[in-house]
C-alpha cells in the first residue's frame, strides 16, 4: 500500500506545458473580464450622491456575517426557498474555499516557500467535505428549479402591476432566462465535477494510491465503479476526463468572470447592502439638509451610493412584492418593481463610459425604467416590504424621497393638496380651527390638566385624529376616564399641539413635517413632563424616532403599555372577564415599526379575551391602506381597498365577535371596511381601550351584549 | 410681456369670534388670513402663459395691505410669480373697493401690463368690484368672470370665455391691456410646498408709499371713499332649535311645540 500521506491528487496531470499555458492564459482572462465588471459597477455606485450611513462599522458586519451564516432573513415566510438556499450557499462557499486551498497550496505557498500540505489526511478529509459541498449545492439546485418549474409560487411571477402586456418594458423574460441559466451553470459545474472526478479514478484504476482512497470521494466512487460496470476503459477514461476537465473548467472561470455581469453579483451586492443595513430605515426618513438645492429624488443619480447598491442587492425573490397591500389591491405598485425599474435604469445610464446629459437621467414618467407618479402614490409606507427584504433593501425612504420631488411639483391628488394645505394653516389635517383641539374635553366631568400651564408626570400627545374626529373622540374621552380612574398625572397640550407630521413626512412634504416637529418641540419645551404617552402610533412613532433628529429627545410610549402597567399594579382593576372571542390588529406602526407586539395582545389576556390570531400578524400585520397620507387621498372607485381584504381575513375566523383596534386610523378604516365587506352585525370593530373600559364596569354595556348573544 | 395679478390677503373667521370695540369690524385676533382663493386661480393662470413658453413673460403679484400681506405675496412668489409689489400707507385703512382700486391702476400705469388679472371677488368682503373698477379708472377694457383664457404672449388680443347663468358660455375677444377678473375652476392652481415657500421667503418684496405712486392721501382711505362701514354684528338668531335628550325626550318635546304652533290641544 502506497503511503498514506503522500496520497494527493496530481494537478495537471499529463498535461502538457502549452496546455497549462493555455489554461492560465483562460484563467486570465476570467480574471480581467470580472475585474473590468466590478470597476463598472463601482463606478456605477460612486456616480450616485453621498450616503448617511448610521451606526458603527463593527455591529453593522457582526449582523450581515450572523444574517449571512443563519439565513434567517431569506427563510423567513418562505422555508423551502430558504433551506434550499442554504444548502447552495454552504455547499457554494465550501467549493469555492476548496478551490482557493487548492489554489494557495499550488500557486501560492508552494512556489514561493516550497512548502505543500494538500495531501495525505487533510487531502482525505478535503475530497469528503467537497464531495458533501457538492451534494449540498446539487440538492439546493434542483429544488429551486422544481420550485421555479412545477411550483411556481406567484411571487416569482414578474408580471408587473405598474405597466400593460405591450409596454417596453414589460417582457421579463430575459429575466427568467438568466434564472434558469444560473441554475444550469452552477448545476452543470457540479454534474461535470463528479464525472470528471469518476473519470480520474477509472483512467487511473491501476493506481492504488488512487483507486484504494476512493471512497474519500464516495460520489465520484459510486459514479466510477457505475462507469467500470458499464465497461469504460481506462484509456476511454483519460480521453473523457481530458475533455470534461476543459469542459467544467472553463464553464467554472466563465461563471466567476461574469458574477459582476449577471445576477450572480448578488453574492457581493446582498453582503453589501446587509453590512450598510439601517435598521431604523422606514422608522426614520432622511432629511433634506437646507443647503440642497433640490428636495427629493429626480435623477438616478439624486440616489446615494448605498441606494444604487440596494438596487443590485435584489434577487426577485417576490417576499417584497407579496406582503405589498397596494399590489394586493390591485394598485398599480410593486416594490419589487420599483427597484427592478431603477435598476435597469441605473445599468442603461451609469454604467456608460460617460454620464448621460441630466435630461435622460429623470426616473420619473412611464418610459422603461421610469417610476410613474400613481406608482409612487399607490404607497401605504406600511414596512411591509421592507421589514421582509432578505437582502436589507430599503424601498420606503427612496419611495419617499422621489415623492418629494412629486410634492415639489405639485403632482399630486387634489384632495391630498388641500389636506397639506389645512395641516399648514391650522395645525390639524382636518382644516378645524385650533381652538377645537381640545374640544372633547368639555363632555368630561373632570378637568383635564393644562400641561402648559402645570407641571404633570404624563404628557399625552393626542393627535388629529383621536382630537377632531367624532368617533375617534369618545375614545379619546374613554381615554381619559381610565388616566383620571387610574390616578394618573397628566396633561395635554390643549390649542398647543399640532399634527405630528409622521404621515406628513411620509407624504414627502419634508418642509411642512420639519414645521410641524418643531413646532411641537417648542410646545413640549414650554411644559413640563417626565414622559409622554398617545393613543396614536403614527405620532408615537415620529415623536420617538424623528424628533430626535430635530433636538427632541423624550421618553414615549404607547397607552399599550402604559395600560398594562397600570393593570398590573392593579391601579385599573377590570371587575369581570369579558369573555370575548376577539382577534388583534396589528397597527403597522405600532407593530413593524416599533415592535409593539406584546403589550396589547397582554392586556386582551388581562381582560378575559379569547385572542385567535389571523393569519398575517404582528411583523407580517396589513395595513389598513390609512399610511403614508393615503386616508387623506381618495382610492380608485369600485376598486378592492387594503382594509376590505383585512376584514374579509378577520370574517373567516370562526365566531369572531370583536376586531380589536389599537390605531385612530384604524378605527375609522376598518368601521368602514366592516360595513362596505357586508360584515356588519356579525361582529364589531373596537379600540382596546373601549374593552378596557368594559371590562371595568360591573354589568354588561348593550353593545357588547348584543354580539355575544 | 408682462402679467399683473392684484392679489389680497383675506381674513376668515375663527371658531369664536368677537366684534371689535368700534362695532365695524371683528376683532383682528380672531381672524385667520391667507391668500384669497380666487387670487390662486389668476396667478396660476398667469404663471401658466409664461410656462407655455412662447415668449418671455414676467409675472409680477400687486397687494394693497400693512406688513402682514407679505405672507400672501410670499406665498404667490412660491407658487411662480416674479416678483412681489406691496403698496402700503395708514392712510390706506378703511379704503372702499374704488379706492383701493385707484392705488391698483397707478402700478399697473407704472408696470404697464398686457394684461391684469384680479380675482372675481375677495372672499372677505365679496364686493366684486375692485378689478373692473381698475379698469374703468385706467380706461382699459376689461371681462368680467373668466373661466377660460387663450392668449399668446405679446398678442395684441385675447379670447376669453366667461361664465354666464345657466351654464352658458360667452366667448368674446379682447383687445390688450385690458384686466380680466379671474373665476374659480378655470385652471388647478398648484401646491405650494413649505419648502418653496421657505426659499421664496429670500426674495424682495418691493414695498411702494402713496408719494411714489403720484397718490394724494384723501384720494384713499376713508377720506377717498364713497361707501364707508357702518357695524358689522350678527343678526338675531332665527327661531331654530336644537332638540336634545332621549328620542322619547325628543318626541315629547316636538309634539309639544306642534301643539303650541297649531292650538290644537288634543
Amino acid at each position: 500500500m502506497v503511503a498514506r500521506d503522500a496520497v494527493t491528487r496530481v494537478l495537471f496531470e499529463q498535461f502538457s506545458p502549452a496546455a497549462i499555458g493555455a489554461f492560465y492564459a483562460i484563467a486570465g482572462v476570467a480574471v480581467a473580464v470580472f475585474g473590468f465588471g466590478v470597476y463598472v459597477q463601482i463606478r456605477k455606485y460612486r456616480r450616485g450622491a453621498a450616503a448617511e450611513i448610521r451606526g458603527g462599522l463593527l455591529g453593522r458586519f457582526g449582523a450581515m456575517v450572523g444574517t449571512l451564516l443563519s439565513h434567517r432573513t431569506v427563510a423567513r415566510r418562505d422555508r423551502g426557498a430558504g433551506e434550499a438556499h442554504r444548502l447552495i450557499f454552504y455547499g457554494f462557499v465550501l467549493l469555492f474555499l476548496g478551490t482557493s486551498t487548492i489554489t494557495l497550496d499550488y500557486d501560492v505557498v508552494g512556489p514561493l516557500l516550497g512548502v505543500h500540505f494538500w495531501h495525505g489526511d487533510f487531502y482525505l478529509w478535503f475530497s469528503l467535505v467537497l464531495d458533501v459541498a457538492g451534494v449540498l449545492l446539487s440538492g439546493g439546485l434542483l429544488y429551486m428549479m422544481y420550485r421555479r418549474g412545477w411550483l411556481k409560487p406567484p411571487k416569482l411571477d414578474y408580471a408587473r402591476p405598474d405597466r400593460k402586456p405591450g409596454d417596453a418594458d414589460y417582457d421579463r423574460s430575459g429575466y427568467r432566462r438568466e434564472d434558469w441559466a444560473f441554475l444550469w451553470t452552477l448545476l452543470l459545474i457540479a454534474i461535470t465535477g463528479y464525472v470528471l472526478e469518476a473519470a480520474r479514478l477509472v483512467w487511473l484504476a491501476g493506481r492504488p494510491d488512487v483507486w484504494d482512497y476512493r471512497w474519500w470521494s464516495p460520489v465520484g466512487a459510486i459514479i466510477a465503479d457505475a462507469m467500470r460496470a458499464l465497461g469504460l476503459t481506462a484509456p476511454a477514461a483519460a480521453a473523457l476526463r481530458w475533455s470534461l476537465w476543459w469542459f467544467h473548467g472553463v464553464l467554472a472561470l466563465a461563471f466567476i468572470a461574469l458574477i459582476p455581469y449577471s445576477k450572480v453579483k448578488h453574492i457581493f451586492t446582498a453582503a453589501g447592502s446587509l453590512l450598510l443595513r439601517d435598521p431604523q430605515a422606514a422608522q426614520r426618513l432622511p432629511g433634506v439638509p437646507q443647503s440642497q438645492e433640490r428636495a427629493g429624488v429626480q435623477y438616478i443619480t439624486d440616489l446615494s451610493w448605498k441606494q444604487l447598491l440596494n438596487l443590485d442587492a435584489c434577487t426577485k425573490c417576490g417576499r417584497c412584492h407579496e406582503a405589498c397591500p397596494a399590489r394586493a389591491v390591485g394598485a398599480p405598485l410593486s416594490p419589487r418593481d420599483v427597484i427592478l425599474s431603477l435598476r435597469e435604469f441605473a445599468n442603461r445610464t451609469l454604467e456608460s463610459r460617460e454620464l448621460p446629459p441630466a435630461a435622460e437621467l429623470d426616473v420619473h414618467g412611464k418610459a422603461p425604467g421610469q417610476v410613474a407618479t400613481e406608482t409612487l402614490w399607490s404607497c401605504r409606507t406600511c414596512m411591509a416590504c421592507v421589514e421582509v427584504c432578505p437582502v436589507a433593501i430599503e424601498h420606503l425612504p427612496l419611495i419617499v424621497q422621489m415623492r418629494r420631488k412629486l410634492v415639489e411639483d405639485g403632482t399630486m391628488d387634489p384632495q391630498l393638496q388641500k389636506t397639506l394645505q389645512a395641516i399648514h394653516k391650522s395645525g390639524n389635517s382636518f382644516g378645524e380651527s385650533k381652538r377645537k383641539r381640545p374640544a372633547w374635553t368639555k363632555g368630561l366631568p373632570f378637568a383635564v390638566k393644562d400641561a402648559r400651564k402645570e407641571s404633570v408626570e404624563l404628557l399625552w400627545f393626542v393627535g388629529d385624529y383621536a382630537s377632531f374626529d367624532p368617533r375617534n373622540q369618545k375614545v379619546t374621552q374613554t381615554f381619559a376616564s381610565l388616566l383620571h380612574q387610574a390616578g394618573v398625572d397628566y396633561g395635554i397640550l390643549y390649542e398647543a399641539e399640532s399634527n405630528a407630521g409622521n404621515d406628513v413626512r411620509r407624504v414627502g412634504e419634508e418642509g411642512l413635517y420639519e414645521m410641524l416637529a418643531t413646532a411641537n418641540i417648542k410646545s413640549f419645551s414650554g411644559s413640563s413632563f417626565k414622559s409622554i404617552v398617545t393613543t396614536d402610533p403614527h405620532s408615537y412613532n415620529t415623536i420617538r424616532n424623528e424628533y430626535p433628529d430635530f433636538g427632541g429627545n423624550y421618553s414615549i410610549e404607547h397607552y399599550t403599555t402604559l395600560v398594562l402597567r397600570l393593570l398590573q399594579e392593579q391601579r385599573l382593576a377590570p371587575k369581570r372577564k369579558l369573555g370575548l372571542r376577539v382577534t388583534f390588529h396589528d397597527p403597522c406602526h405600532l407593530g413593524r415599526f416599533n415592535k409593539g407586539y406584546d403589550a396589547p395582545r397582554a392586556i386582551l389576556g388581562l381582560l378575559g379575551c379569547e385572542l385567535v390570531e389571523m393569519g398575517r400578524c404582528r411583523a407580517n400585520s396589513f395595513c389598513c391602506g390609512a399610511g403614508g397620507g393615503r386616508i387623506w387621498m381618495p382610492d380608485p372607485v369600485g376598486a378592492d381597498r387594503p382594509a376590505h381584504n383585512r376584514m374579509r381575513e378577520a370574517a373567516a375566523i370562526p365566531g369572531l365577535q370583536v376586531y380589536v383596534v389599537s390605531c385612530p386610523k384604524d378605527l375609522t378604516m376598518f368601521e368602514d371596511a366592516l360595513k362596505a365587506t357586508g360584515n356588519e352585525g356579525k361582529f364589531v370593530v373596537k379600540e382596546l381601550i373601549e374593552l378596557i373600559a368594559e371590562a371595568l364596569q360591573a354589568e354588561k354595556s348593550p353593545a357588547t351584549a348584543v354580539v355575544a348573544a | 410681456m408682462k402679467v399683473l395679478v392684484a392679489v389680497k390677503q383675506v381674513a376668515a373667521l375663527d371658531e369664536d369670534f368677537e366684534i371689535r370695540a368700534d362695532g365695524r369690524d371683528v376683532e383682528p385676533d380672531f381672524l385667520i388670513r391667507d391668500l384669497n382663493e380666487w387670487d390662486e386661480y389668476s396667478l396660476e393662470e398667469a404663471v401658466r402663459i409664461r410656462e407655455a413658453g412662447t415668449a418671455p413673460v414676467e409675472v409680477i403679484v400687486v397687494c394693497v395691505g400693512p406688513e402682514d400681506a407679505d405672507e400672501a405675496l410670499r406665498k404667490c412668489l412660491a407658487k411662480g410669480a416674479d416678483r412681489a409689489v406691496r403698496v402700503w400707507d395708514e392712510a390706506l385703512a378703511g379704503s372702499d373697493a374704488i379706492a383701493i382700486a385707484r392705488v391698483l391702476a397707478a402700478v399697473a400705469r407704472k408696470e404697464a401690463p398686457d394684461l391684469l388679472f384680479a380675482g372675481v371677488q375677495a372672499s372677505d368682503h365679496a364686493f366684486a368690484a375692485t378689478g373692473v373698477a381698475t379698469a374703468a379708472l385706467l380706461g382699459w377694457p376689461h371681462a368680467a368672470v373668466v373661466a377660460g383664457l387663450t392668449y399668446t404672449p405679446g398678442a395684441k388680443s385675447a379670447v376669453v370665455r366667461r361664465e354666464l347663468e345657466g351654464g352658458t358660455l360667452h366667448e368674446m375677444q379682447i383687445e390688450c391691456p385690458a384686466v380680466l377678473t379671474i373665476q374659480l375652476g378655470i385652471n388647478a392652481p398648484r401646491y405650494a410646498s413649505l419648502r418653496s415657500i421657505k426659499q421664496a421667503a429670500a426674495k424682495p418684496i418691493e414695498v411702494l408709499g402713496l408719494e411714489e405712486l403720484g397718490i394724494a392721501a384723501g384720494e384713499v382711505g376713508e377720506a377717498g371713499s364713497a361707501a364707508r362701514v357702518r357695524r358689522m354684528y350678527i343678526p338675531d338668531r332665527g327661531r331654530a332649535q336644537m332638540l336634545e335628550g332621549s328620542v322619547e325626550e325628543q318626541a315629547a318635546r316636538l309634539a309639544q311645540i306642534i301643539k303650541d304652533a297649531t292650538g290644537s290641544a288634543r
